[in-house]
Parts: C-alpha cells; sequence; structure tokens
C-alpha cells in the first residue's frame, strides 16, 4: 500500500486544459457494459472482493442505535460463514470495507463494533449532506466531530455553488481544510455529479479535489436524481489516471447511490479493472457505497454455493 | 485451460482474472453437422456439391478443422453462370416492391437465425454482427422499394461477379452483394476462405426470404484467381472485388483484355492514420487506439500521428492502458518472423517500444506494441507487417498533421481526435481518404458513401452514390463488347515509333500548318520535336502537321495540372462555373474557326459542323451550370451525430478521346472533368486532332489556370501508355482499341487508376455514345465518373 495522497498546490492550467468528448465517454461505458461476465467460481471470487469493498451505509432521517448495531453486525460478517467456509474463504476476513453513517450515529457505530471486537472503520458523512448549503464553520466543526467521535473515515460534499461557477480555488481552499481538520481520518470527496452539468466539470472537479488532498474521490450522495452511472465513473477514474501519472499517487474511486445488484457490482468491478488495472481493485482503492447490495451479493454466492435461489429471509438481515 | 478450471476461490479473490470466456458455437456446429463439414457451391438455389473436386480445409482460431469446401471447376462456373443469367431473368423482372420485400424478408430471416449466423463468423474467424447484416438489409431493401422513383433511367447491368479475398470481412463482401440485387442484377459471389461458409449460409437465408434460385450463387475456391476464371465468362457484366491490395492487383491482371469492368475497393491492410491533436480528449483517443491497432481480425493498419505537445501525455497513458493486455494471436506462423524483423529494424533506428510483455519466444502471437519514434521512411511504416504493431510519430503543427496523414499511398479512411469543431472539419477536408472518423474509429454504415483515394480503390461504396456501380443509363449502348484478351506485350504497347516527318519542298502557299500543342498553359512544340501528319477525311494527302507527344510532354502536362488542380478544387463552384461559361464564350467568338476546322477534319458541311459548335457551346454551358448542383449531403447514419458526403474531385485525370464528333465529345468530357474540380490531360483523336488543336486558341483566351486543361497529340498508342504509367493521374478515360483496353486494365492495377474504358472498334458499329443528344443520364454518369466520395462522420452524444 502506497502513502496517502498529500495533495498538491492547485494548478489551474491543468484544469483548463481538460477536454471531455461525450460520446466518445458513453461508447466507452457500452463497451465496459457488454464485457462478458464472471462465471461459476470467478463470479463468486469477484462478488466476495465486491463484498469486501463495500461501504456498508444507512444514511436515513430514522436511524437509531439499533439498526446502525444490526448494520455493523452485518458488515462484520457479511455472507453466511457457512457458505464461506464452503468456498474455503470464511477464514479469510471476508467483512464489508466499513460502515457509513451520519455523524450523529458515529458514536453508535463505534461502540457496536468496539462490542464486536472489530476493528472495521468507521465512515461518517459531513459537511452538511447532503447538499452542502450550511455555513463553512459549521461544516468544518462536523468534520471534527465526526473525527473526535472515532470516525476514521470521512465523506465530505463539495460546494456544488463553488464547481458550477468555476471558483476552483475557492473549492480547492475549502477542500483543503476539511482534510486538515480529518487529520488521520481519510477523506473521500463526494462531488455530487449529477449536480455538475458537464462531464469536463466532473473531470476537473475530481482533479481539484484531488489536488487538495482527497484519498477517494465519490459520485455522488444518493441524494441527487442522478448517482452512479458508468459513464460518469468513466470520467472520474480517467482523472484519477492523469493524476496518477502527473504526481504518482493513487486516489481511491467510490461510486454511491443506485447500486443494488451482485451484477452492477461485477461491472463495477470490471470498469475498474480495464480503466486503472488490479491495484485499484483492492478496499483501500475501491468502494462501493451500498445498502441493499449486500443482500444480493449474499444471493448470488448462495446460489454458486447451493445452485438454487436463496429467499431473502434465508440470509440475515443486515 | 485445463489449469484454469482448479482454480479456487481464493486464488482468484487474490488474483481478480477474468474467467475463461467460453461462446457456445453449437448452433454453428449444428448447421456445419447438417452439411457433414463438408460445404459444396450455391448454385441455382441449393446447396450442392459436386464430387470429385479438390477441397479445402478451413481451421478456426485454435487450429481445430471447422469444414471444408469445394474448390470449383470450369463445369460448375459455366452452370453456375448459366443459373445466374435465368436469375436475373426472374429478378430483373419483378417489381422494385417485389424485390424490396423479398430483402425485408431476409432481415427478418436472418434476426431469427442470427444465433447461428453469428456463431458460423465467429467459427470461421470472419467476426460479423448479425445487426449489421440486417442494417444492410434494411437499408437496401428501401433502395430496392425506390430505384425506380428515384434513380431514373438507370438499369441494371446483369450478372455481377462480387470477388473477396481470403481476409475480405463477411460485412465488405455483403457491402457489395445487397446494392447489387437491390438495383435488380443477379449476383455470382466469390467468397474468399474464412467468408465462404458465412456466404453459403447467408445464401440459403436469401432463399428462405424468397429470392429467385439463381439470383444468388456462391462459388469457393482456392484463391482470388476463381474470380478472374468466373469474369471470363460472357455473361459476367462486371466484376467488383473487396479485399487486399495484392490480390486485387492480380485479379485485375488476369482479367485485363477480356472486356468486362473491373473495380477494386481494396480496404484490407490500407495504412491510415489515427490523427490525435492536442486539443483531443486524450483519454478517449488512447481508449480509441488501442481498440482499433491491437485486433486481431483487424482491416485497417493504423498509424498513430500524435501533436508534439501531447506527446508525452498520450505516451504514458498507452503504457498504462496496455499494462494488463495479452498477446494476440498472429495470422499465420510465419508472420511471427516478419513481426521480429519489424520490430528489430524499428528499434535499430531508435525506435522504443511500448509492449505489455515480451514477446514469446515461439509461437504464433505477438503482444500489442507501439513503436515509438518511428518516422514515414521506417519499414515498418512505409510497410508494415501483420500483427499488433503501432508506429508512432509526432507532428508539430496542424498542417503537418495533414501533411503526414496524407503521404501514403492508400487513402482508406483517417481518424482525427480533437474538440475543436473548426480544426475537425479542416482537417477532414484536406485528408485525402474515403472514411474521415472525428473523435471515433471504424464506423460503418451502408448510407455513408466511400470511394477509397488514391491506391484505395477505384469505386464507390455505401450509400445512393455506391449504387451506380451496379446500374448503367438505360439509354447507353451496351458496355465494353466481350473480348477473349490477346497476347499483347505490354512492355512494347505503344513503342512503336510514327512515321517522321521530312521536308518534301512543296510549294509554301499551299503548305500544310504546323500546329502546336498545349502544356501548362502554352502553347508549344512536342519535346522530341518531331512531328506527325494529320491526313485529310478521305486519307490520302497530308492535312497538317501536329506535335509528335510523348512521355516527356504527359510528364510535362502532369506537372502542370497536379500544381493547379488543388486550388482549382478549392475554388467555390461558382467560381468554376464563371470560368467554364467564359470558355463557352470563347468557342462563341472563335465559332467560325471552330466549324472550319472541323469541316476540313471530318469532311462535315460547313453548316453541320457549325452545328457541333452550337451544341459544344451547349454544352459548356450546361457543365458551368452543373458546377454547384453536384453536391454533398448529410446522409442519416442511424446513430447520434452529424455525417458530411462531400463529393471531390479525383485530381488529373487523362482523357483519350474518342474520334466521333471530336469536339463536342471532347467538351463533353472536358467540361465534366473540370466542373467537378479535376485538372485534364487530353490526347485528341489520333485520326481527327484539328479540331482540339484549333480550340487551343479558346483556352488561351480564357481564364482557367494555366495547366489546368493541357493537349497533347501524337500516337494514340504511345500517349496511352505515357499516361498509364504515371502515377500522378488517379484515372484514365478511354476511347481507343480493344489492345489499349486491355493494357491499360493491365498496367494501371498499381499503383491503381480508375478507368472508364471505350472500345472504338465496336462503337464503329453501333454508333456508341450519343454525343449531340445525350440522355440526362448519361451527363450524370460522366459527372459521377468525374468524382470520388468522402464521408465524414462526427458522433455527438
Amino acid at each position: 500500500m502506497s502513502a496517502r495522497n498529500p495533495g498538491m498546490k492547485l494548478d489551474l492550467e491543468w484544469i483548463s486544459k481538460v477536454r471531455v468528448n461525450t460520446q466518445a465517454v458513453l461508447k466507452r461505458a457500452q463497451h465496459i457494459q457488454k464485457h462478458k461476465l464472471a462465471k461459476k467460481q470467478w463470479q463468486a471470487a469477484w462478488l466476495l472482493k465486491a463484498v469486501t469493498c463495500i461501504d456498508l451505509t444507512t444514511l436515513a432521517g430514522d436511524d437509531t442505535p439499533s439498526n446502525v448495531h444490526r448494520l455493523c453486525l452485518k458488515a462484520v460478517q457479511p455472507v453466511r460463514h457457512d457458505l464461506l467456509k464452503s468456498m474455503n474463504m470464511h477464514n479469510k476476513g471476508v467483512t464489508t470495507a466499513a460502515v457509513c453513517v451520519y455523524p450523529s450515529r458515529v458514536a453508535d457505530a463505534v461502540r457496536s463494533l468496539k462490542a464486536a471486537n472489530s476493528s472495521l472503520p468507521v465512515a461518517s458523512v459531513a459537511t452538511g449532506f447532503p447538499a452542502g448549503q450550511t455555513p463553512f464553520k459549521t461544516r468544518l466543526e462536523e468534520v471534527r466531530t465526526a473525527v473526535a467521535d472515532g470516525a476514521t473515515e470521512i465523506d465530505i460534499v463539495i460546494n456544488r455553488t463553488l464547481a458550477l461557477t468555476g471558483q476552483w480555488e475557492a473549492m480547492y481552499d475549502e477542500i483543503r481544510q476539511f482534510r486538515e481538520a480529518c487529520g488521520d481520518a481519510h477523506m473521500k470527496t463526494i462531488l455530487a455529479i449529477g449536480e455538475l452539468g458537464t462531464f469536463a466539470n466532473v473531470y476537473k472537479a475530481s482533479l481539484v479535489a484531488m489536488m487538495a488532498g482527497s484519498d477517494f474521490i465519490k459520485t455522488s450522495t444518493g441524494k441527487e436524481a442522478v448517482n452512479a452511472t458508468y459513464p460518469v465513473a468513466i470520467v472520474m477514474v480517467r482523472a484519477i489516471r492523469d493524476y496518477f501519472l502527473r504526481t504518482g499517487h493513487k486516489v481511491g474511486f467510490k461510486p454511491a447511490g443506485g447500486i443494488r445488484t451482485a451484477k452492477e457490482a461485477l461491472v463495477w468491478l470490471t470498469l475498474m479493472k480495464e480503466e486503472l488495472g488490479d491495484d485499484w481493485l483492492q478496499p483501500y482503492l475501491f468502494r462501493l457505497g451500498a445498502s441493499s447490495l449486500l443482500a444480493d451479493a449474499e444471493r448470488q454466492i448462495y446460489h454458486h454455493v447451493t445452485g438454487r435461489y436463496a429467499a431473502y429471509h434465508e440470509l440475515p438481515m443486515a | 485451460m485445463a489449469g484454469s478450471t482448479t482454480k479456487t476461490v481464493h486464488d482468484i479473490f487474490q488474483s481478480m482474472e477474468y474467467g475463461p470466456s467460453t461462446s457456445s458455437t453449437a448452433t454453428a456446429q449444428a448447421w456445419l453437422d447438417h452439411h457433414s463439414q463438408a460445404l459444396g457451391l450455391f448454385i441455382d438455389g441449393k446447396l450442392v456439391r459436386p464430387t470429385e473436386r479438390q477441397t479445402r480445409s478451413l481451421a478456426d482460431a485454435n487450429g481445430g478443422s471447422v469444414c471444408s469446401t469445394v474448390c470449383a471447376v470450369e463445369d460448375d462456373i459455366a452452370q453456375c453462370v448459366s443459373s445466374a443469367v435465368g436469375g436475373f431473368k426472374a429478378w430483373s423482372e419483378l417489381s422494385c416492391h417485389q424485390r424490396a420485400k423479398v430483402l425485408l424478408r431476409l432481415v427478418s430471416v436472418v434476426g431469427q437465425h442470427g444465433q447461428c449466423v453469428s456463431e458460423v463468423c465467429e467459427l470461421c474467424q470472419a467476426p460479423c454482427s448479425p445487426s449489421s447484416l440486417v442494417r444492410l438489409a434494411q437499408y437496401y431493401a428501401s433502395w430496392a422499394q425506390v430505384r425506380d422513383a428515384l434513380i431514373t433511367d438507370w438499369t441494371p447491368l446483369g450478372v455481377v461477379a462480387v470477388v473477396a479475398s481470403d481476409d475480405c470481412s463477411l460485412y465488405s463482401l455483403m457491402l457489395k452483394v445487397l446494392p447489387a440485387l437491390a438495383m435488380g442484377n443477379s449476383v455470382v459471389v466469390v467468397p474468399g476462405r474464412s467468408t465462404a461458409p458465412p456466404a453459403l449460409l447467408l445464401a440459403q437465408l436469401f432463399m428462405e426470404a424468397g429470392l429467385p434460385a439463381g439470383a444468388l450463387n456462391v462459388l469457393t475456391g482456392s484463391d482470388v484467381s476463381l474470380g478472374a476464371k468466373v469474369a471470363q465468362n460472357h455473361s459476367i457484366s462486371y466484376v467488383t472485388y473487396s479485399g487486399n491490395k495484392q490480390d486485387g492487383g492480380m485479379l485485375c491482371k488476369a482479367t485485363a483484355g477480356m472486356g468486362v469492368p473491373v473495380s477494386l475497393s481494396p480496404s484490407v491492410g490500407a495504412t491510415c492514420p489515427f490523427i490525435i491533436f492536442e486539443s483531443a480528449d486524450l483519454d478517449s483517443a488512447v481508449d480509441g487506439v488501442i481498440e482499433a491497432a491491437f485486433k486481431k481480425k483487424k482491416e485497417i493498419q493504423w498509424v498513430l500521428c500524435v501533436q508534439e505537445s501531447v506527446l508525452d501525455a498520450v505516451v504514458s497513458r498507452l503504457k498504462l492502458c496496455m499494462a494488463g493486455m495479452k498477446c494476440v494471436a498472429l495470422p499465420s506462423d510465419g508472420d511471427k518472423a516478419l513481426v521480429d524483423t519489424a520490430v528489430q529494424e524499428a528499434q535499430q533506428q531508435g525506435a522504443t517500444l511500448i509492449q505489455p510483455c515480451a514477446a514469446p519466444s515461439s509461437g504464433a502471437q505477438y503482444p500489442p506494441t507501439v513503436l515509438c519514434g518511428v518516422a514515414p521512411s521506417s519499414p515498418c511504416v512505409a510497410t508494415p507487417p501483420p500483427g499488433p504493431l503501432l508506429p508512432l510519430m509526432s507532428f508539430r503543427s496542424n498542417t503537418e498533421a495533414v501533411a503526414l496523414g496524407n503521404h501514403s499511398p492508400h487513402g482508406q479512411a483517417a481518424s482525427v481526435w480533437t474538440e475543436d469543431l473548426t480544426l475537425a472539419l479542416e482537417t477532414a477536408k484536406s485528408l485525402s481518404v474515403g472514411s474521415v472518423w472525428v473523435n471515433s474509429h471504424s464506423v460503418s454504415d451502408p448510407c455513408l458513401p466511400a470511394s477509397g483515394h488514391k491506391d484505395s480503390g477505384t469505386c464507390t461504396d455505401g450509400g445512393q452514390e455506391g449504387l451506380y456501380q451496379f446500374l448503367r443509363p438505360s439509354s447507353s449502348p451496351a458496355p465494353l463488347p466481350r473480348f477473349s484478351p490477346v497476347s499483347l506485350d505490354y512492355a512494347k504497347f505503344g513503342n512503336a515509333a510514327s512515321a517522321a516527318v521530312v521536308p518534301d519542298g512543296s510549294d509554301p502557299a499551299s503548305a500544310p500548318k504546323f500546329y502546336q500543342q498545349f502544356v501548362g498553359g502554352k502553347s508549344c512544340k512536342s519535346e522530341s520535336g518531331s512531328s506527325m501528319t494529320v491526313r485529310p477525311p478521305g486519307g490520302s494527302g497530308v492535312l497538317a502537321y501536329c506535335p509528335d507527344g510523348g512521355r516527356k510532354d504527359v510528364r510535362n502536362a502532369v506537372e502542370a495540372a497536379i500544381k493547379v488542380q488543388p486550388s482549382w478544387m478549392r475554388k467555390s463552384p461558382s467560381a468554376r462555373a464563371q470560368s467554364l461559361s467564359s470558355l463557352a464564350k470563347g468557342l462563341e467568338a472563335k465559332r467560325r474557326d471552330m466549324a472550319v476546322a472541323i469541316m476540313a477534319q471530318t469532311g462535315l458541311s460547313l453548316e453541320e459542323a457549325d452545328k457541333e459548335v452550337e451544341l459544344s457551346i451547349v454544352r459548356l454551358s450546361d457543365w458551368a451550370a452543373r458546377c454547384d448542383k453536384a453536391h454533398g449531403g448529410a446522409p442519416p447514419v442511424p446513430e447520434s451525430g452529424s455525417a458530411l458526403s462531400l463529393p471531390e474531385a479525383l485530381g488529373v485525370v487523362g482523357l483519350v478521346l474518342p474520334d466521333n464528333r471530336p469536339l463536342l465529345s471532347m467538351v463533353t468530357l472536358l467540361g465534366a472533368t473540370i466542373a467537378m474540380g479535376n485538372a485534364v490531360v487530353m490526347v485528341p483523336s489520333q485520326k481527327y486532332p484539328l479540331p482540339a488543336l484549333t480550340f487551343i486558341q479558346v483556352l488561351q483566351t480564357s481564364d482557367l489556370p494555366a495547366g489546368l486543361v493541357n493537349i497533347i497529340t501524337g500516337s494514340r498508342d504511345q500517349l496511352t501508355a505515357a499516361l498509364a504509367n504515371h502515377s500522378v493521374i488517379k484515372a484514365i478515360w478511354y476511347w481507343g482499341s480493344a489492345e489499349g483496353c486491355q493494357y491499360l486494365q493491365y498496367t494501371c492495377s498499381s499503383p491503381l487508376k480508375t478507368l472508364w474504358l471505350h472500345c472504338h472498334e465496336e462503337e464503329g458499329k453501333n454508333g456508341g455514345m450519343d454525343w449531340s443528344h445525350p440522355h440526362p443520364s448519361l451527363l450524370e454518369e460522366i459527372w459521377r465518373n468525374a468524382v470520388q466520395w468522402k464521408s465524414v462522420w462526427i458522433p455527438t452524444a
């Protein structure tokens, strides 16, 4: 594992040269979706990999300690033990990558995981999630509180007003300060691509977020009209590649919002493998923000092991 | 493969490799089993398997045997062509609507058997998606329906032979077969090795769709020489070929002198530029070039041209994106050595390689390889070997990109990457290729007309423009009469010296006039200084002397012509129209002189001669008016984006003019060629050169740029040979002897020239073309022969 992305000085010239050809990106996305998906043990292995990349998420107004507790325990044992055992994967540390909750629930999650003797990271959304339309001071304070409560990963949202009006310097400064507030906690920057207008803007916002020191860039909050789509992901991972070529730093990618089926998870893994290579198939560089995906992935694994399709009640709920 | 099935979930979890790709070929196998893996010929609506024939076996990607095909012999050809003659009768008698219905039924039949079609294609390594075949059938079904309404006064040719080389794709083959059928011809298909089984299968599907027996026959053989044997049959009206350049050249030579027109689309193996400007979406461009250049079956040999300012960015992306790629299978074992040599040569010249892994020491495999830092002079650029090699060159400016892209004998296609619309269109217009793909590559749709430029073709495929190769004007005399090739010493053709003109001390008052020819805007004597005698109508005595032009004169004329032709083509059509009008006016002013010249030369009465001048003035005015009427369009590609089709001048055209109506026929052909933006080198009728020589006065007073029109007199054969052996000349229109036709067909196969041949001997008998009152479709045929088509595809979201 390489060192964290330290960020760099804002390079506006680089940003001004960004060109994205929309139809070519759409074609590429179609091409990747047409890629033959894995079968048999390859499918099982890839799905387990997907499971280990999930940020198991609950972001609802009615979250309470009890459902957060259930979520945490499911994250620790995401696939039924007997299923893992039959594939000889029970002792390979298959857990989700993290749990992801609102700042006010961080303490609950940390407590539940500690009680379960798990070192699974707790991620917290922050900075006025999902709209980011709160004063800068309170957004910054949110980050500090979440870190203080024990979150080791912070998913911040960018200020779309700044991105849409091209105020890249201001956006850079904000993210930079969030990164300082994060301290040792890893920072994932949510671009809310559904609200950025063009692919070129997505690319530029991705670059600015990485220059400001993001450890991950993330597609969306899950609350916008358009969430993680393959074309927009291609634009973002190309920005990651571009940044890696220039600086040598690897930044992670996290699609989130609307990813529900095992098949989609396989396409996401294919996309990462095709565009960035095998390094980006590990949880330290790739996360899937999802809540219901895990249930479908577990069902497919059940099918691989038993040859039968499971009813939902046969698999433990989250 | 055996080891891979033992991989545990944990192994794969660690390595995150792709699983083995398994595609079923069960349906294709069932079809092949049904024919016992031994396919026959498709004659008269049935798959027949003549006995006692040589066979040729076809292997799949892993070397396993797929099936065998029969090598047709003379008897089979005769049987097949006679079936095709019957098929033509049945098929061409149907109404447009009935033909369209058959092609539309083909759409659903191919749909029903899509799985079988794609599996057979896959198995035979001739990949072709059923959806692209469906699109072809749909597009041409609609043309079949509206043929008589939209293409009035044209008629099908008869039996058309469509010949393909072994490496031709099924799509390219069908891009010829379907329009030929849609226009009402019957077709004899001579497919290549890998397209033979799919072509036989499609022939069966055609029958299921209700095509009359004989309208489509398939003959298989051992190589492209079968195509020449088929062409020899006198019932064949036209031969068109798709495939590699080499086999195409062989076909031309083998069919020379048979009196059958042959056109080529040598699309396989053409070198094409892939141009990435600094204003491009580099990531998409790099993905595009990787997708295009390292395919196992690729028709195009790409050369990557990158603007210097983004060279490093492109190279680093290539390195990253190619990192995980695997070796690509080479077409054959022998190719490995060729690839190795090419790479070593490039490295010796300082090229650096981008390779995902080292080349394996044995086996017909090679890793995708980019050769950075090569130059147009490098062997791997000039004569690229097969295999996954991609030469990379850099350029400084936009104009240099075009220069680099155009500096190739090929003119098949180009891919241009930039987000700058103006730059994209400027580049697209300046590139001398048939297809330009902006921010995309290898897009083919039957509605896009494209003619391979330069060495890449002599006909237009696709679009309405591509239909005319399968039609002739209803009023035109039957095309070339059929001959058997004579034994001709091609090296000696046109070498015979003409009789020297010596002073005979005749009376100065009645001494015949010495005329001059017209080269580069100046009247002059021939380079050799010698002259030829022009005989009066009766044939005896001396009417005048004209220059005895030769190779050097043609050279001078072509040099002058190529200098002015590009700027003439760039002129607006209305500016060209003005120049042509002024030429008509100039002719009007010299009306009397011209009439006298015609009278003296041909023996017509002055009145009749004056009428010919009159008609010539009208004809020139006609072409002036048509300058801006032949224009391109925006073909409706069924994808999101904008397409353009553009008619472009051929370049320098050589005209060997008819004896018939010497002035009128000359201005008819001259007007058409220059109206469309070409420059011409004309060889007037050897028998009747005086009208053309008198016309020089008109040319001198016109405002046509010097060198655009050149007139060289002399021995027809000698000048024909001179035109044939000048590579700048892109097309020759010839009225002359059968030997001349044979010589041109043989000689103009490399480099390729577009030929439009007419045999004089035969014209004398049936009157030939009606120059005085040609039907509009005849004039259309003339201007269509004077242009080549380019399509530009700009996809948008």
